[in-house]
């Protein structure tokens, strides 16, 4: 039903007036209503690597943040079924430690896997909700110090992965595991991404399946500035990787005396169509302009990601863009959200790719206006409906809320 | 040993640290070790917002801050912070709101880089300059600063 619905969608858009809201957003909701008593302001953030802080199945919504209402920084989830309009039950997920950046897949129908920060390591639980949350042992993942968890899942296994520091650089580590019916993680063999020692930082990995292919990428810091690069591992064949590519373009005639090369930052992962990825960051090579929202798309027939391509339009002249986020959806449909300050505040905007075009930049209404509206993650749900959740605050430095917005597919 | 020890282990529990492109020879610090030392010694801030790389920094360290005299006022008169404006290290806010170096980059609009900002000890922006710095801008800039901040006194 949805795929005839998005292929009539798609096949209309041709003669739509110039990419016509493709979602209808209700009002936007509170995450969590959690409090300090009114002490001192405490901070909701919203960021890991990937930027996956959200997560839906066929039954709810979960998503998972750092707060420090308490004190001392640590990882919350929050869900909702979908036929519920607020976030009704809440549950602490790290110990006693600072914990930061959690990530998160929906499992199946009722579970969850996040992974986060905590005391300079990598820790992953599982998370059911079927009526009543219970909470998975906690895993942990990394062997030394590390940190920016992603979870990634496909083929029934889950793969986490993370910047670990076993020596004076970060170098990106997978593991792959299975969760079983009591909610136990079996842990797979684990290994770095690239079996050369790293020369830079490796930093902020994330990655997507396609097809029988993990797909990995990560901010590397090997050519003495930061670029995106990619490799591809097989299932059924852990710890054996492509040599790590370059996917971020260098820009033609910008060999300047001074410097290595422009900076790019935060990569993020989706999967669209059969077996398509597309991968989007904040890249600076119209460095006059600061970062612009660019990607390129990965397509398994083919020789890995294609030409870099700028995801955002030409309007949002000398503003910031930062904080990519993507999903995309089994029937072609890819979506790219950001923060943008081109109207002189912080909003939500995105774009989505149909027939091979990016329409234009559309600014999220529930998630737009006055104040700041930043730090969003996306989650496209089977149906299509865009699922978006961000940190909002009246000024820069002031007190947060953690806000959620349900985005209703049109065309029904 | 003792040292060498704790620097190995520094290495060890700071897994978000980045390698940053400070100019040589100057105290600069992290942000909220600036900060520290800017409220303890009523002095001002002067944060240096780089990124890894940047050619526009590199040109403003080796043309501007190699100079003596902009190296003798700039360590005697602020309190140094280098800020990587792609870097997830953390730091802590006057406000106790822990961020990473990145937003912090953000908040302080460092758009482009070189980004150099004076600070007052709340952390509020009194002067700003964008893009590659000759010697005579920064002597220039300390000079007005140093000028208001007399006249303050006064």
């Amino acid at each position: 039903m949805i795929r005839k619905r998005l292929a009539v969608l798609l096949l209309l858009a041709p003669f739509s007036a110039a990419f016509a809201e493709l979602w209808e957003f209700e009002s936007a909701v509170d995450v969590t209503a959690a409090s300090n008593g009114g002490k001192a302001n405490f901070f909701h953030h919203l960021d890991s690597a990937g930027r996956r802080n959200i997560a839906t199945n066929s039954d709810g919504v979960a998503i998972t943040w750092e707060d420090d209402r308490d004190g001392t920084p640590r990882i919350y989830l929050a869900y909702k079924g979908l036929d519920e309009s607020a976030f009704s039950r809440e549950v602490r997920l790290s110990g006693e430690g600072e914990a930061y950046e959690p990530t998160i897949i929906a499992l199946d129908r009722s579970r969850y896997a996040v992974a986060w920060e905590e005391n300079g390591h990598v820790m992953t639980r599982s998370v059911s909700i079927d009526g009543k949350v219970e909470l998975g042992q906690v895993v942990q993942l990394s062997e030394t110090a590390g940190a920016q968890a992603n979870l990634t899942q496909g083929n029934r296994v889950a793969y986490a992965l993370w910047s670990e520091r076993a020596s004076r650089y970060g170098r990106i580590r997978y593991r792959p595991m299975t969760v079983d019916e009591s909610g136990t993680f079996q842990l797979g063999e684990g290994c770095y991404i690239d079996p050369i020692p790293p020369a830079d930082e490796q930093l902020y990995p994330t990655a997507a399946v396609s097809g029988d292919e993990l797909i990995v990428v990560w901010e590397d810091r090997r050519p003495k500035h930061t670029i995106i690069m990619a490799a591809t591992g097989q299932s059924g064949k852990p710890c054996q990787f492509s040599e790590p590519l370059r996917i971020s373009e260098k820009p033609d005639g910008r060999d300047l005396p001074y410097g290595t090369g422009h900076g790019v930052s935060r990569v993020a992962l989706g999967t669209f169509g059969k077996e398509k990825v597309f991968a989007a960051w904040a890249d600076k090579r119209n460095f006059r302009d600061g970062y612009d929202i660019w990607g390129a798309e990965y397509t398994p027939d083919e020789t890995g990601f294609r030409t870099n391509e700028k995801v955002q339009d030409d309007f949002s002249g000398l503003s910031k863009q930062r904080n990519a986020t993507v999903d995309g959806h089994a029937n072609g449909l890819l979506v790219v959200a950001w923060s943008d300050e081109r109207e002189g505040h912080t909003d939500v905007m995105l774009s989505w790719r149909e027939q091979g075009e990016w329409s234009d930049d559309w600014t999220v209404s529930v998630a737009s206006g006055a104040g700041h509206q930043n730090n969003p993650t996306i989650a496209l749900d089977d149906d299509g409906n865009l699922h978006v959740a961000w940190v909002e605050r009246k000024a820069i430095g002031g007190t947060t809320r953690l806000k959620y917005a349900f985005g209703k597919l049109q065309g029904d | 040993m003792k040292l060498l020890s704790l620097l190995f282990f520094g290495f060890l529990i700071q897994p978000t640290l980045s390698v940053a492109d400070a100019p040589k020879g100057y105290p600069f610090q992290s942000f909220d070790e600036a900060m520290t030392q800017s409220q303890q010694e009523s002095k001002l801030l002067f944060v240096y917002f780089g990124r890894y790389g940047c050619g526009y920094c590199e040109k403003t360290n080796q043309e501007a801050f190699i100079d003596p005299e902009v190296k003798r006022r700039y360590s005697e008169h602020y309190a140094l912070a280098y800020v990587d404006a792609e870097s997830g290290k953390r730091l802590r806010l006057p406000s106790g709101e822990r961020i990473t170096e990145r937003d912090l980059g953000t908040r302080y609009d460092a758009l482009v880089t070189p980004v150099f900002t004076f600070l007052n000890p709340n952390g509020e922006s009194v002067y700003r300059m964008v893009g590659v710095q000759r010697i005579e801008d920064l002597i220039e800039a300390d000079s007005k600063i140093q000028s208001a901040l007399a006249k303050a006194r006064q």
